[in-house]
């Protein structure tokens, strides 16, 4: 049968037949369905990708709506990840959607990692962010990290050998020097631009084509109108992706790195 | 202090827009007051429209004459397969009005060229370019210029997209691109191919150039143009400025209304 839906994506030199049946074939979890998670869903769905984890604890509330186009006024007091479900099945009722409605935890990362092949971060937790970063690197899976405030954000590609976000950042910044987006405000069109970068990345991984943001992150001020890439090297003494990583097991995880997500010496 | 004038709706709905010092209750006042036109509703226009709605633009004209394809689908993630073969303009109101009822949305079935640019241009504060022709590029700039009006410029091609903003008086699409292609270069067609979410970002780029606009912040993207490619994953800046030998905004310009001109294939101020 002839793909008419994904015509346009299959006829580029980069994607062709077998790129787009290695997309059917693809799962990808999205963890955090908010700012980033909408438009990463739907362009993820949008594209074809065969299988997607959607990954939330939360329920759609009116202050989302300012960004979260994933969802619909009438969403709202509705599981996210069973709104999201809903809509991404109008946009294409083929897909397999997995609607976890649950949060990510040092005790079932392991399990929602290990089932997808490719991570998207969507999350607005320094510490989920850190966990998924480290239980990628241990579970060798790559992950498409993100994260926005105000007017911006930033996203990076972590593949299996680093570099990694703790290279990058060692620990999560402490929580007294944290604006959430409650307190300083949100852009819907910034979470747009990153997540919108995080599924090209995504697409990218799953056909093995382009240049990912390996070791390279996107920032992007959209107040200012500026879109900058720089490179970080990998860390020798990264506590999980270089030889000397103290981050070693997800089982012990508690032992290795402190509720705030800092690395235990 | 947040302005007695919101509901306790509008409240919660732009609570993160009202915290947020460059919008705050006035910004948010002028995003609701505003009216926005997109000309096309396909892989730009998606984006645009989505985050202009969630933003609380006060109207949102949707301008396109085509229906909902199947191969849409993959990049136009306003439509969706209820939507299929009926208009598009139909489709993303719905899903506009889903999103935030208190967008007025205005649709437009209708090819735009040169007999009705200008009647419907002049009705918007805003113009957002999601067309994917040459024709209609040159044709929303004149208009958008003769009219005074900004112009959010976006456009993509296979894995390459831009965006630019063109004030009156500051360059327009003739000043960065004088000459149309010569007839038979490839234009964005069902022959070319895209990748899903490079749209989102160029998209997503021109609702936030228009949020800009509106509530009158930040530093436009106006007289750079952002190149973006999505294999390389690169952004490069290339400045340009207004021409003052262009025929339409130039210092004496030549062409003062809209006229089709058939043997260029292409519609050009006179």
């Amino acid at each position: 049968m002839i793909d008419a839906r994904h015509h346009r994506q299959r006829i580029l030199a980069e994607v062709g037949a077998a790129g787009q049946q290695r997309l059917g074939r693809a799962s990808v979890a999205i963890v955090g369905l908010g700012g980033l998670g909408s438009p990463v869903a739907l362009y993820l769905a949008a594209a074809g990708v065969g299988r997607l984890g959607l990954i939330d604890d939360q329920q759609v509330e009116l202050s989302n709506l300012n960004r979260q186009i994933l969802f619909e006024d009438c969403d709202v007091g509705r599981p996210k990840v069973e709104a999201a479900a809903g809509r991404l099945l109008i946009l294409d009722s083929a897909l397999r959607l997995d609607a976890r409605k649950e949060s990510v935890r040092a005790s079932n990362v392991e399990a929602i990692v290990a089932e997808y092949d490719l991570v998207v971060d969507g999350t607005d937790s320094f510490e989920t962010k850190f966990l998924l970063n480290d239980a990628a690197v241990l579970l060798r899976k790559p992950l498409v990290h993100g994260a926005v405030l105000r007017w911006g954000g930033q996203a990076t590609t972590v593949l299996p050998d680093g570099p990694c976000l703790r290279c990058l950042f060692r620990d999560p910044p402490d929580p007294a020097d944290i604006e959430t987006c409650e307190e300083a405000g949100i852009i819907g069109a910034a979470t747009g631009v990153v997540g919108s970068v995080q599924a090209e990345e995504a697409l990218k991984v799953i056909l093995n084509v382009g240049t990912p943001l390996r070791g390279r992150i996107f920032r992007h001020d959209g107040l200012r109108g500026e879109t900058r890439i720089t490179t970080f090297p990998r860390d020798p003494d990264c506590p999980v992706c270089s030889p000397v990583a103290r981050i070693t097991d997800l089982s012990r995880y508690d032992e290795q790195v402190s509720p705030r997500g800092r690395v235990l010496t | 202090m947040v302005s007695p004038s919101f509901s306790s709706e509008q409240r919660q709905r732009y609570a993160r827009h009202l915290a947020l010092a460059e919008i705050g209750p006035a910004g948010q006042q002028r995003l609701m007051r505003s009216r926005v036109l997109i000309v096309g509703i396909g892989a730009l226009g998606s984006p645009a429209a989505l985050y202009l709605a969630a933003a609380g633009v006060g109207t949102l004209g949707l301008a396109d004459h085509d229906r909902v394809r199947l191969s849409n689908l993959q990049r136009q993630v306003i439509h969706t397969m209820e939507g299929l073969d009926h208009s598009k303009v139909d489709g993303a109101a719905r899903t506009v009005s889903g999103l935030n009822p208190d967008v007025s949305v205005e649709t437009f079935a209708e090819t735009v060229d040169s007999r009705n640019a200008m009647e419907l241009l002049r009705r918007f504060d805003v113009i957002v370019d999601g067309t994917d022709s040459f024709r209609a590029r040159y044709l929303l700039s004149d208009a958008a210029y003769l009219l005074r009006k900004p112009l959010v410029h976006g456009s993509i091609f296979r894995i390459e997209g831009q965006v630019t903003v063109f004030i009156p008086g500051r360059g327009c699409y003739r000043c960065l691109y004088p000459e149309p292609p010569p007839p038979g270069v490839i234009e964005e067609s069902e022959q070319v191919g895209v990748l899903a979410a490079l749209p989102g970002i160029i998209g997503t780029i021109q609702a936030a150039e228009t949020i800009k606009l509106i509530t009158g912040v930040g530093d436009g993207l106006v007289n750079r143009v952002l190149l973006h490619d999505t294999m390389a994953m690169t952004f490069h800046e290339v400045r340009y400025q207004r021409n003052r030998a262009c025929p339409v905004c130039g210092d004496r310009p030549t062409v003062h209304e809209l006229v089709d001109d058939a043997a260029k294939g292409l519609e050009v101020a006179r």
